[in-house]
């Protein structure tokens, strides 16, 4: 960048695990840049800070803000994750998976679902989950790193990596104090604003100044300093009902597992998420339809704490030289573990995009766009488990048919009703794989399947159905247990 | 049966009837034979009397994969079509009169630090070092040296950073296809369409009448009838969406030549003209040429003679003229009529889209295919994506003529000057203001095809990533003077291009011996 563009100098403002992970990545890509982190008070609403499940990408973040994931899980900061079980979300009753990997081979050209959706209106198949190699091991509470062996049904899945949110931000804290990012603790008052609209200096509460060229929001849902530069939202409300949670530690069983649970129940639905020596757990309901009070019954939790959030984004998280990240850009209930996730991609983009110090609109607007594409797919895939679960029992439950579908899911809904098709969608966050764990797993069936799979003759199909099950099977069956893998891991040389 | 699926009772197979025998007429019959033989039965009409344009000799890449799709062999095809390897297209003239540069089937460098390796060129650029950014585009470099080897699977390597295209001669393509289409059950129907018979009721077309006093009846028609665009557009009265004011080239001569002595290039070259621009492109046999031109700049007789004046080798027949307009139908499927090829829309041959388009619309058709009765989400699916390549070809088609200090023509005076798309515009602001292009995965022309029309046609963006500076000076110029003697190196290991050609019709011969 010509010298004189260059931004110099960054202020992150909020001291959680996204302004952390935002200063790192700063410093990482940026040598020559200063940055500064304001420590605010924590919100208690800011799930990206609070709830560190991650998603695949998280390997990439890390690679670029110097983690090592052996370290991680060795110290106990991280354990591994391959999916998550939901329990009765489906028309049947019976539990599905969504892993991070393929279901299923294709074969001739034809996708392996077109062909399981037209076993299973032949009279039967195996549930789709069993097709998926991630979701097995997860079902058998195992892990493995993917194989590198192309023809290893063990090749065909990602993983992502479960964080224990208190030493995840000291190990973030470290590393930034070792490569050299300033702290300050207090609370954001009235920024000074330039001519342009953008913020010239942060005004501290006790009247301290902090100057600098980029301004990163990472304060939580309040936007403590985007706010100033606008109070625009894009509701979600309609389509993410849930905007209550209840948020508990329970004491572990003392088996490690690298899947997540998600179990719907009559006002909501309760999560649980294993760390190696306790339980992250909790529930998340509408606060229209049901109380505090019988929240807290139904989820048998007295202890826990009660967060509100408002379900929605910020249509322009990057306005200026103040860009917003984390719960101050974008909110949305634990469903999925994609809080921490947008943010770590949302700071990558920016890095990726990032502007002189001019802040010219031109180069915002490219940000702004693609962030509106990867946010609002991301709601997408996130209504479709509200409004088209296959539970319908509870007063939660039974008005979500009624509600209405954004635009986005309503086309991807009408195509793969139709015939099984998924539409393309730029920026998506979860591929095919995913949507058709979901989709199928609760039971939204196509009515019918692409020509193209009447050309596998379904016999054959079946066969070939059968044979890739019991491969997947055997190659998870003779796995050892999560445990043991940790061990394994805890033993192996340094790299 | 579980009951609680609903499911789709059997239909009969839909009785698809296409008109037109053209590349268009032909692709889409062998792909719909080849991939729902079960879901279909396929007529094709042709008229002996109604010639083929046939001029689109140059390929993209894409098209390997619909030949893969087919289970044609490579080799055989190329041999019989007369084809050579297209790594490219070189351009000349476009932004000043004396500039050349290739548009690569390929990257340019590779990423470092998550950094776009351009930025790196940029930043080196304006510190002095004086190298082309193709320079470090290994199908550039190959094309230079007139080399040819197939890339490779290995995505470590450097030789996986390139693709490859055909060049052959259109007129054998056509044929090519029907023979394997009629092999596997196709019917071909001679005879010229006099009549379309339509439903009182819906306006879908029931059946065709032939000269003979034939009536083909179907269920799903397929017009690949031209730019006559009979079902769709005469029968149908589908919009045409003009877009000759950023387009104005809207007529071609074609002079075929013997092939100049010497090796044959690996790439098409487009020239800039005064009042167009005109194509060369070296298959086995002979040497394809010709001046796309716009009317209102200069005169038929004009054009003929600039491109007799121009060609290399002896002309092999008389100079051949063609007619044609940018833009396209407002959609091309409208209720039981798909419009394939010039039928649908068209776009200059500029950057050699029109096989292209062809092929993606067939790809849309088959996942498509209507069983039963045709669904509006299925058509408005299947225009949707219609729309969105063409929106995207013709925005970069237009930033090849806009970006220019040409004005030594009142045609280069006119398109250096319009107002482009707002969709241009902005792509091209983004660049010059910081080296980005604005980012999409589907369609065609992905970042390192727009970085080579900006900085082959001199827009140099103002800056360039931040990140890019982390590097010293010295270390990156010792990194890129590797990269490119690497790049140098495979290219120059590899076998001259009409060698491998050569070797490989020559494995053919053998083999059918």
């Amino acid at each position: 960048m010509n010298p004189d563009r260059s931004i110099r100098t960054v202020a992150v403002v909020g001291g959680g695990i996204v302004g952390l992970s935002a200063a790192l990545a700063f410093v990482r890509a940026l040598p020559r840049v200063r940055v500064e982190i304001v420590v605010t008070p924590a919100d208690p609403a800011a799930l990206a800070d609070r709830l560190p499940s991650t998603l695949p990408p998280v390997g990439r973040f890390h690679a670029a803000i110097g983690l090592n994931e052996l370290d991680l899980v060795r110290d106990g900061v991280a354990t591994h994750r391959l999916a998550t079980r939901f329990e009765n979300w489906s028309a049947s009753g019976r539990p599905w998976y969504h892993a991070f990997g393929d279901y299923g081979l294709s074969a001739a050209g034809v996708a392996f679902h077109q062909l399981w959706v037209r076993a299973r209106g032949d009279g039967g198949v195996r549930p789709f989950h069993e097709f998926c190699a991630a979701a097995m091991l997860a079902q058998d509470g195992k892990f493995v790193h993917p194989s590198h062996e192309p023809d290893s049904p063990l090749s065909t899945f990602l993983y992502a990596l479960r964080l224990d949110p208190e030493r995840y931000r000291r190990r973030l804290t470290a590393e930034a104090e070792r490569l050299r990012v300033t702290f300050s603790d207090g609370a954001i008052a009235e920024p000074e604003r330039r001519q342009d609209g953008g913020v010239a200096a942060l005004r501290l509460a006790d009247g301290r100044r902090i100057e600098a060229d980029l301004y990163i929001d990472c304060s939580g849902p309040s936007a403590a300093l985007a706010s100033h530069l606008g109070e625009e939202f894009e509701d979600w409300s309609e389509c993410l009902p849930c905007d209550r949670l209840l948020l508990a530690v329970e004491p572990g069983d003392g088996l490690p597992s690298p899947c997540d649970l998600a179990i719907a129940a009559p006002s909501g639905w309760r999560w649980e998420a294993p760390l190696p020596d306790r339980r992250l757990a909790g529930f998340a309901y509408a606060g229209s339809i049901t109380d505090e009070a019988a929240a807290r019954r139904e989820f048998g939790g007295e202890a826990a704490e009660a967060v509100e959030i408002r379900p929605g984004r910020r249509p322009q998280p990057w306005v200026a030289n103040v860009l917003a990240l984390g719960d101050a850009a974008i909110a949305v209930d634990p469903l999925e573990g994609t809080n921490l996730h947008l943010a770590q991609s949302a700071i990558l983009r920016a890095l990726e995009l990032l502007p002189g110090r001019d802040c010219h609109a031109l180069e915002l607007r490219e940000y702004n766009r693609r962030t509106e594409q990867e946010t609002r797919r991301v709601r997408d895939f996130l209504a479709l488990h509200y409004l088209r679960a296959g539970r319908t029992k509870g007063r939660f439950w039974r008005p979500m048919r009624e509600r209405k579908v954004p635009d986005g899911l309503a086309h991807t809904l009408e195509q793969f009703e139709a015939r099984g098709r998924l539409p393309f969608y730029e920026e998506e966050t979860f591929d095919k794989h995913s949507w058709l764990a979901v989709l199928l797993g609760m039971g939204v069936i196509p009515r019918g399947v692409e020509p193209a799979a009447g050309a596998v003759d379904p016999a054959q199909a079946a066969a070939a159905m059968e044979r890739l099950a019991g491969r997947i099977a055997a190659a998870t069956q003779r796995l050892p247990g999560y445990r043991d893998y940790l061990a394994n891991m805890a033993r192996a040389p340094s790299r | 049966m579980n009951p609680t699926t609903p499911r789709e009772p059997a239909h009969p197979r839909t009785r698809v009837v296409i008109l037109g025998g053209g590349s268009a007429g032909w692709m889409a019959a062998a792909a719909l034979v080849r991939l729902l033989p079960h879901a279909c039965t396929i007529r094709l009409i042709e008229s002996a009397e109604i010639g083929i344009v046939g001029v689109g000799e140059a390929t993209l890449p894409h098209l390997r994969a619909f030949v893969d799709t087919l289970g044609i062999d490579e080799a055989d095809f190329m041999r019989t079509t007369h084809a050579t390897f297209k790594l490219g297209i070189d351009f000349r003239d476009f932004g000043r009169i004396g500039d050349s540069y290739i548009h690569p089937f390929g990257s340019f460098g590779t990423e470092l630090n998550g950094v776009a390796f351009h930025h790196y060129w940029l930043r080196m650029h304006a510190a002095g070092r004086q190298d082309e950014l193709s320079d470090y585009s290994i199908a550039n470099v190959m094309g230079a040296m007139r080399r040819f080897a197939p890339p490779s699977a290995d995505t470590n390597s450097i030789l996986s950073t390139y693709s490859y295209a055909y060049q052959f001669d259109a007129t054998l393509f056509a044929p090519y296809l029907r023979d394997y289409s009629l092999k596997r059950g196709v019917e071909r129907t001679e005879g010229r369409v006099v009549g379309v018979d339509q439903d009182a009721e819906s306006g879908d077309v029931t059946a065709l009448r032939l000269e003979s006093g034939d009536r083909i009846d179907g269920d799903l028609f397929v017009d690949c009838s031209g730019f006559f665009s009979l079902l769709l557009g005469r029968t149908l009265g589908e919009e045409w969406e003009d877009w000759s004011g950023w387009l104005p080239c809207d007529r071609a001569v074609a002079l075929p030549c013997t092939p100049p002595a010497g090796p044959i290039e690996p790439y098409t070259r487009a020239t800039a003209m005064s009042a167009g621009w005109r194509w060369r492109i070296p298959l086995q046999h002979r040497v394809g040429n010709g001046y796309v031109y716009s009317s209102a700049h200069i005169s038929d007789e004009a054009a003929a003679d600039a491109i007799v004046a121009a060609v290399e080798g002896e002309p092999m027949a008389e100079p051949r003229m063609l007619r044609f307009r940018a833009g396209r139908r407002r959609r091309s499927w409208v209720k039981n009529v798909v419009a394939l090829g010039l039928a649908s829309g068209f776009l200059e041959p500029l950057e050699s889209t029109s096989i292209y388009l062809t092929q993606g619309a067939i790809t849309q058709l088959i996942e498509l295919f209507p069983i039963g009765r045709i669904r509006d989400c299925d058509r408005n699916e299947f225009n949707r994506m219609v729309d969105l390549e063409y929106d995207r070809i013709r925005d970069f088609l237009i930033l090849h003529y806009h970006a220019t200090t040409r004005d030594d023509s009142d045609f280069w005076n006119h398109v250096r000057t319009m107002e482009v798309p707002d969709s241009l515009a902005e792509k091209i602001e983004l660049w010059r203001h910081a080296g980005r292009v604005q980012k999409y995965s589907q369609g065609l022309f992905l970042e390192p095809s727009w970085i080579a029309v900006y900085i082959g046609q001199n827009i140099l963006p103002k800056t360039w990533d931040q990140r890019a500076d982390a590097f010293e000076v010295q270390g990156l110029a010792r990194a890129m003077d590797k990269l490119r003697g690497q790049i140098e190196q495979a290219a120059r290991a590899m076998p001259e291009h009409d060698e491998f050609i050569r070797r490989r019709n020559a494995a053919i011969a053998t083999e059918l011996r």
